[in-house]
C-alpha cells in the first residue's frame, strides 16, 4: 500500500521537477532527431539497388535510407536514455546526498528508480511518436508492420539500457563522471552500432565491435518486426544477456551506502 | 543501572537506544573505534565532540544508514540492521549532509516523504510549526540555509516518530535562529519525543541536553548530565571583582576558596562550591561592596577541555 503510494508520490515529484526543468532532456530526443533527418538527407532516398550489397547484407536492409534511420534513431533514443539521462540524474541525488535523505525517510532507492524509468519510458514514448511522425511527414517511410515485435524490442532494449545506466550510476561518483563517461559510450555505440553509418558500410574490425555492444542487437531487433523480417530472437537474446550481466551488479551496487 | 528504568506507571522498561561497543572503519580509517551508550525514553541526548570524532558515523549506524562493523545495537528494541523499514517509520532523522532535488517545492516535499510515512502528520501543521508557510511554495535551491534546516526538521516529523536524530541541528544559523530551533526542540521533547542531539557545539550540548555523551576520537570519553560533568571533574569557578583594599587573606581563609590573584586592582578568586555567596557575604561583612563582582562558572567546553587535554577544534 504504501509502496504504490510511494511510487505515484515519486513519479509524480520527478515529472514536476522534470517540467521545471525541461532542456535537461533537449539532447537525448533531438540528437537523434537531428541525425535521422541529417542522414535521410545526406544519403537520399532512395530503394536501395542490388549493387549495394556489401558482404552479403543490404546496406539498408531492403528499405530506404529514411525508414532505416527511422527505425534505428528509435533505438537511439532509449541508449540516449538510458547511457546519459539516468546515469546522471541518479549519480546526482547519491552526489548531492538525496539518495541517503531519501533512504533515512523510508524512501527505498528502487522507488527513486522506478519513478526514473517511468519519467524515461514516457520521455521515450513521446520521442519516439515524434520520430515516427517527422519521419513520415518528411520522407513517407515505412510504418511498423509488426508493431508488436516492435514494442517487445522496445521492452527488452529498455531493461538492458535501464540495467547498463544503473551499472554507470553505481560505480560513478559524481554526477558530471556519469554525464561524461555516458555520453563517451553513447557516442561510440552510436557510431558503429549501424545507427550512423550503416553496418555493411563499416570495416569489418569495427563491425564487429558495434556487434558486441548492446546497440547493434536493439537496433536490429527494432528493424526487424518493423521491416517485417521477423523477430530477431538473437538480438533479444543478447539484449537479456545484457540485462542481467550489468543489473545483477547494479542492483547490489546501487543499493549499498 | 542495569540499563533498566523505571516509566511514569511503575513499568520496567528498556533503554530507548542501547549501543555496546561499536566499532566502524571506512577502509583503513577507523571512524568508531568502541562505543557504548544508552538513551532513556524521553530525554534529549546530547553526543559532543569535535569535527572527525565519530559522532556522525555513530548515529548513521543506529539509524540503519550504515552497517556497523562490530557491536550490537538495539533501537525501540529492533535492529537496525535486519530490521529497518519497521525501525525507519519510527524514527526522524535530520541528516548532516542532504539535500534535496533543486527544483522541488517545500510544500511537494513534505507531501513526497508523507507519502512514504505510516503514520502522517498534516503538512499545514508542520509547515506552521517550523515557520515554513511563507516558503510553502518555494524551490529548495531558493531557500536560505536557516530554511533548509528548518525544511530538514519538518521532514524529520514527518511520519509522527518516537525518537527522533538531529545531527548538527544549528550549523549554519544565526544566534537567534539557533534559540528559535532549540526552543522548538524542547517543545518536541515535551509532546514525548526522544531526541538524539549531535553536535560539535558545547553550548548547544549545555543548554539544551538532559544527558551527554562526550566523544573523542571514536570513544565515549565522559556520560552525564551536562552539570553533572562539570561537577564531577571539580572545576573550579571564578569570582571577579576590582577592590583597592590591599590585604584581602581573610578571604583565602575561607574553605570554599583555591587561591586568589591579584592584578593591580582586578581579583580573581578560585573556589567551587558556593564560592560567590560566601565571598560576597565575606566582602560586606568586611565594608566591601563592589559594584562589579560577577562570577564565571565551568562550562561544557573547560570540561571537554580537561577531559581530553585540549580545546575542541572547529
Ligand atoms: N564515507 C566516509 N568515507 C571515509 N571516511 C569517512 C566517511 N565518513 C566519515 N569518514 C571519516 O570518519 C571520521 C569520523 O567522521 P564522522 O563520523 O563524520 O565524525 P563527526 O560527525 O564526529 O564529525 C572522520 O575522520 C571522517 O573523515
Ligand atoms: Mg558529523
Amino acid at each position: 500500500m504504501i509502496t504504490i503510494r510511494g511510487f505515484l508520490a515519486m513519479t509524480r515529484a520527478e515529472f514536476r521537477l522534470f517540467r521545471r526543468e525541461p532542456f535537461s532532456i533537449v539532447f537525448v530526443l533531438v540528437f537523434p532527431l537531428m541525425m535521422m533527418l541529417l542522414l535521410s538527407a545526406v544519403l537520399g532516398n532512395d530503394q536501395a539497388d542490388a549493387q549495394d550489397v556489401a558482404n552479403g547484407m543490404l546496406v539498408w536492409r531492403g528499405v530506404t535510407p529514411a525508414s532505416y534511420y527511422a527505425a534505428a534513431s528509435v533505438a537511439v533514443i532509449i541508449a540516449a536514455l538510458g547511457l546519459m539521462t539516468l546515469p546522471t540524474n541518479l549519480a546526482g541525488y547519491r552526489e548531492r546526498g538525496i539518495l541517503r535523505r531519501l533512504r533515512a525517510s523510508s524512501v527505498s532507492v528502487w522507488v527513486l528508480v522506478s519513478a526514473q524509468l517511468t519519467l524515461a519510458m514516457v520521455t521515450f514514448v513521446a520521442g519516439a511518436l515524434i520520430m515516427g511522425l517527422v519521419a513520415s511527414l518528411a520522407y513517407d517511410t515505412l510504418v511498423p508492420k509488426d508493431l508488436i515485435g516492435v514494442m517487445v524490442a522496445f521492452v527488452f532494449g529498455t531493461a538492458a539500457f535501464g540495467a547498463l545506466g544503473l551499472l554507470l550510476a553505481s560505480v560513478v561518483r559524481t554526477s558530471r563522471s556519469a554525464q561524461g563517461i555516458g555520453l563517451l559510450l553513447f557516442l561510440t555505440m552510436w557510431l558503429i552500432s549501424g545507427t550512423a553509418p550503416p553496418r555493411a558500410m563499416l570495416p569489418s574490425g569495427l563491425r564487429d565491435l558495434g556487434g558486441v555492444l548492446p546497440l547493434t542487437p536493439l537496433v536490429t531487433a527494432v528493424q526487424d518486426p518493423w521491416f517485417g523480417l521477423g523477430w530477431s530472437t538473437t538480438s533479444l537474446a543478447i539484449l537479456t544477456a545484457y540485462t542481467f550481466a550489468a543489473g545483477i551488479p547494479a542492483l547490489w551496487l546501487f543499493g549499498r551506502d | 543501572m542495569l540499563g533498566l528504568g523505571v516509566n511514569s506507571e511503575g513499568w520496567f522498561m528498556a533503554p530507548v537506544i542501547t549501543v555496546e561497543h561499536l566499532q566502524k572503519s571506512y577502509g583503513h580509517m577507523v571512524a568508531v573505534e568502541d562505543l557504548s551508550f544508552e538513551v532513556e525514553e524521553g530525554e534529549i541526548f546530547g553526543i559532543l565532540g569535535p569535527n572527525g570524532a565519530g559522532k556522525t558515523t555513530t548515529v548513521e549506524c543506529v539509524q540503519g544508514l550504515r552497517r556497523a562493523d562490530n557491536g550490537r545495537i538495539r533501537v525501540l528494541g529492533l535492529d537496525p540492521t535486519t530490521e529497518v523499514a519497521e525501525l525507519r517509520q519510527r524514527i526522524g532523522a535530520q541528516l548532516q549532509d542532504s539535500a534535496l532535488p533543486g527544483r522541488l517545492k517545500v510544500a511537494e516535499s513534505l507531501e513526497l516523504f508523507a507519502a512514504f510515512a505510516r503514520n502522517r502528520v498534516d503538512s499545514d501543521q508542520l509547515l506552521t510549526r517550523w515557520k515554513l508557510q511563507e516558503q510553502r511554495d518555494q524551490a529548495f535551491d531558493t531557500l536560505s540555509g536557516g530554511q533548509r534546516q528548518r525544511l530538514f526538521l519538518a521532514l524529520a516529523f514527518v511520519n509522527s516518530p518516537e525518537l527522533v536524530f538531529l545531527d548538527e541541528l544549528t550549523q549554519g544559523l544565526d544566534p537567534q535562529a539557533r534559540r528559535a530551533t532549540w526552543d522548538l526542540i524542547r517543545e518536541i521533547r515535551r509532546d514525548g519525543t526522544t531526541v538524539v542531539l549531535v553536535t560539535h557545539f558545547m553550548d548547544e550540548a549545555e543548554q539544551l541536553c538532559d544527558r551527554v555523551a562526550v566523544v573523542d576520537d571514536g570513544r565515549v570519553i565522559a556520560i552525564d548530565t551536562p552539570q553533572g560533568l562539570i561537577d564531577g571533574l571539580g572545576l573550579s569557578s571564578v569570582v571577579r571583582f576590582t577592590t583597592s583594599e590591599p590585604d584581602l587573606g581573610w578571604l583565602e581563609k575561607l574553605d570554599v576558596v583555591e587561591s586568589l590573584t591579584r592584578n593591580g586592582e582586578t581579583i580573581e578568586v578560585r573556589g567551587t562550591g558556593p564560592v560567590l555567596a560566601l565571598v560576597a557575604s565575606e566582602l560586606v561583612a568586611h565594608g566591601i561592596a563592589p559594584l562589579d563582582l560577577r562570577i564565571d562558572r565551568p562550562t561544557v567546553e573547560d570540561a571537554f577541555l580537561v577531559l581530553t587535554g585540549r580545546r575542541m577544534r572547529g
